[in-house]
């Protein structure tokens, strides 16, 4: 199987627990392709890659901070304040362009006080970010007052529903922003610093690495991408809940450790993190498409998490 | 940036082969107050016999979780009428009430498998609109089920929400002519049901002019919420005469409470929903009473307008479901699994 991977020139640079997570993938659809004819259409496939476009975008960020050795318990929040203040904006006529870039502003905001609280204050991530959860979902219910905001302008909406080529264009966007974090993680010092970091931080920072700031620049990307996950899903909708994201940070953990993740830092693959958000949307659309019950789709999520830990563990020999 | 984000937005504009199917011609819909309305009992009168189905219709319904017995109840009321007429039925659910986009692509799946009609039991105002949508674009009639509302949907079939809190104020004024102090437990902020059962609840009671809502605080559809927020009222306002909660997990936790204070005498509790848990403790004299908007009835009705739909009948856009106080009085007149007998009840109501 590697031996024919490798000889693509993309391929190259996946790296063998990337491959195991491609089989796996690959497992997943032959398996629903048997039992569902529906499921391997052109139609299928991209409702699969637009459902899990909005996680993958999420992971993206999450598995930049897991590799930094942090966790980010926040972005589902921060996703809904960042969408509800964006949406404000532009009901209140703000340019569409300037109000995408102050609900990404928010996003990066609300990713620097996680960051600098856990670098430069010395606490917990996963307590800061814990925090930030209640916190910011708290500012986003007061601002709204709980209802949704609707009329969200349709030249804002179209960006989200539209599609090029018959490739929706969530899913560009998406592959777009993987390719810069897949090139800032493997080609920039920001990469190798996030490694060092996450590997071993007291050796980087004899080797000089600039910890604090690698770490809140983690948490930063990671609000920016939360913020932008949320405006292609109001977009999508046409509306801004402040209840919108409820429970992100799950699907996020689970997409990048299925994707080769540790949750100790300092290992951690883009492509493995989207091939695992593929598998957690492609199961959830086979089952659907199965009619199996929610309860068991869970049970499945479940079982996929546990044996790709086994997997992994088996293989990295550990 | 602008420039760039401008040009990208033309391109894309340009690009995209999919219509955005909004229905800019409906008004927003509000479906206590929509005016094109009918109830659910002169469906027969005003539109006939249901109309033969035609053969192989496939009906697919989308509701919020399975973990409740109410969503659980609607989705045998769907498989009920739907098998009486030969209809099949995809019954499918999200994983918990906050799954938004699970629930979304739970329908989408749906929709790309081609149903003849869709029952959309919405989490929040929102989370559906793509699929209501893309449903639109395609031409198939989505019925949007009780009760969370989607603004821009053609068809609404559910009970008035605010009807239950009124009812529940009617008993208080009707049995406490001297007035006194209640409490309202409310659902989760910012739902549509529990805004307005609260405000039925409310202005009815404070129009009545001798009675004082002394809290309204929000418990999320939480029995321990409900529990803990109660207790907090009961010790501030000893002489409390009632409790009115928006759904009947959140009733027995308040049961809990006024049990625990040693008030079950004194103070009376209403849920909403009409689940066993609360049939039976209106049986055993803890819980006063429920409002029950009978989900398998509802269910039911659903489908059948559903059908309607296909058959080409023009319905009106919200058909009211049915709804009932039940007390220990009538309890047992309305806690029964034979659904003629109670649809009989309901319509000599």
């Amino acid at each position: 199987m590697n031996n024919i991977l490798t000889k693509l020139p993309f391929v190259s640079n996946v790296r063998f627990r990337d491959a195991g997570t491609l089989v796996g993938l690959l497992l997943i659809a032959l398996v629903f392709s048997i039992l569902s004819p529906s499921f391997l259409t052109m139609p299928n496939i991209g409702n699969i890659l637009q459902q899990s476009s909005i996680n993958a975008c999420i992971a993206l960020g999450m598995t930049l901070v897991i590799i930094s050795g942090g966790i980010d318990l926040s972005v589902g929040p921060v996703a809904a304040l960042s969408a509800t203040l964006g949406a404000a904006m532009m009901v209140a006529g703000v340019p569409v362009p300037i109000a995408m870039l102050g609900a990404i502003a928010v996003g990066v905001s609300c990713g620097f006080v996680n960051g600098a609280l856990i670098a430069w204050g010395g606490l917990q991530p996963f307590i800061v970010t814990l925090g930030g959860l209640s916190l910011y979902r708290a500012l986003a219910l007061i601002y709204t007052g709980g209802t949704p905001i609707f009329g969200i302008p349709s030249e804002f909406r179209s960006i989200a529903n539209g599609a090029v080529m018959g490739v929706p264009t969530p899913v560009i966007i998406v592959a777009i922003l993987a390719l810069i974090a897949w090139v800032v993680l493997t080609k920039t010092p920001l990469g190798e610093y996030l490694m060092a970091v996450g590997g071993n931080p007291e050796a980087a920072r004899v080797a000089g690495v600039p910890v604090s700031l690698t770490k809140i620049s983690a948490y930063m990307i990671s609000g920016a991408l939360a913020s932008i996950a949320s405006l292609i899903l109001i977009g999508r909708l046409g509306a801004a809940e402040p209840t919108l994201g409820n429970l992100w940070e799950l699907d996020a953990i689970a997409a990048s450790a299925i994707g080769g993740a540790s949750l100790m830092g300092g290992r951690g693959s883009i492509v493995g993190t989207l091939l695992g958000c593929v598998i957690l949307g492609a199961l959830r659309n086979g089952l659907t498409l199965l009619n199996v019950q929610a309860f068991y789709q869970l049970l499945a999520t479940g079982i996929i998490i546990i044996v790709a830990m086994l997997i992994d563990r088996a293989t990295s020999g550990k | 940036m602008q420039h760039f984000l401008k040009s990208a937005l033309i391109a894309s504009a340009l690009a995209l082969g999919v219509g955005m199917a909004q229905a800019q011609d409906l008004a927003p819909l509000n479906s206590d107050s929509e005016p094109d309305r009918m109830d659910w009992s002169e469906l027969d009168a005003k539109f006939g016999a249901l109309p033969d189905v035609a053969d192989g219709t496939k009906v697919g319904g989308v509701s919020k979780t399975l973990t409740n017995e109410y969503w659980r109840s609607l989705g045998e009321g769907y498989s009920s009428f739907a098998s009486a007429h030969g209809v099949d039925v995809v019954y499918q659910a999200a994983q918990s009430e906050g799954d938004q986009l699970g629930q979304l692509s739970i329908a989408e799946t749906l929709i790309s498998q081609g149903f003849s009609a869709l029952l959309f039991s919405p989490q929040t105002d929102a989370n559906l609109i793509p699929a209501l949508e893309k449903a639109m674009a395609t031409g198939v009639p989505v019925v949007n089920v009780n009760d969370a509302v989607i603004p821009s949907v053609a068809h609404y079939v559910g009970n008035v929400q605010k009807d239950n809190g009124v009812r529940v104020a009617k008993w208080f004024i009707e049995n406490h002519p001297e007035g006194g102090k209640v409490a309202v437990i409310e659902g989760q902020a910012g739902v549509f049901a529990a805004g307005q059962r609260t405000a039925g609840f409310t202005e009815t009671i404070e129009a009545a002019g001798n009675f004082e809502v002394v809290a309204s605080v929000p418990a999320d559809w939480s029995r321990e919420l409900a529990f803990n927020a109660a207790a907090t009222i009961l010790q501030q306002h000893p002489d409390l005469i009632g409790f009115y909660a928006n759904n009947d997990g959140m009733a027995l936790g308040v049961v809990e409470a006024v049990k625990a204070a040693g008030k079950a005498e004194q103070t009376a509790v209403f849920g909403t929903d009409g689940i066993s848990d609360a049939y039976a403790a209106v049986r055993a004299g803890d819980l006063t009473g429920t409002v029950d908007s009978f989900p398998v009835l509802t269910g039911e009705v659903a489908m059948e307008v559903a059908l309607r739909l296909l058959a080409g009948q023009d319905l009106p856009r919200v058909v009211a479901t049915p709804q009932a106080l039940i007390t220990s009085e009538n309890v047992d007149t309305y806690a029964t699994t034979d659904l003629k007998a109670l649809r009989a009840t309901l319509m000599a109501q």
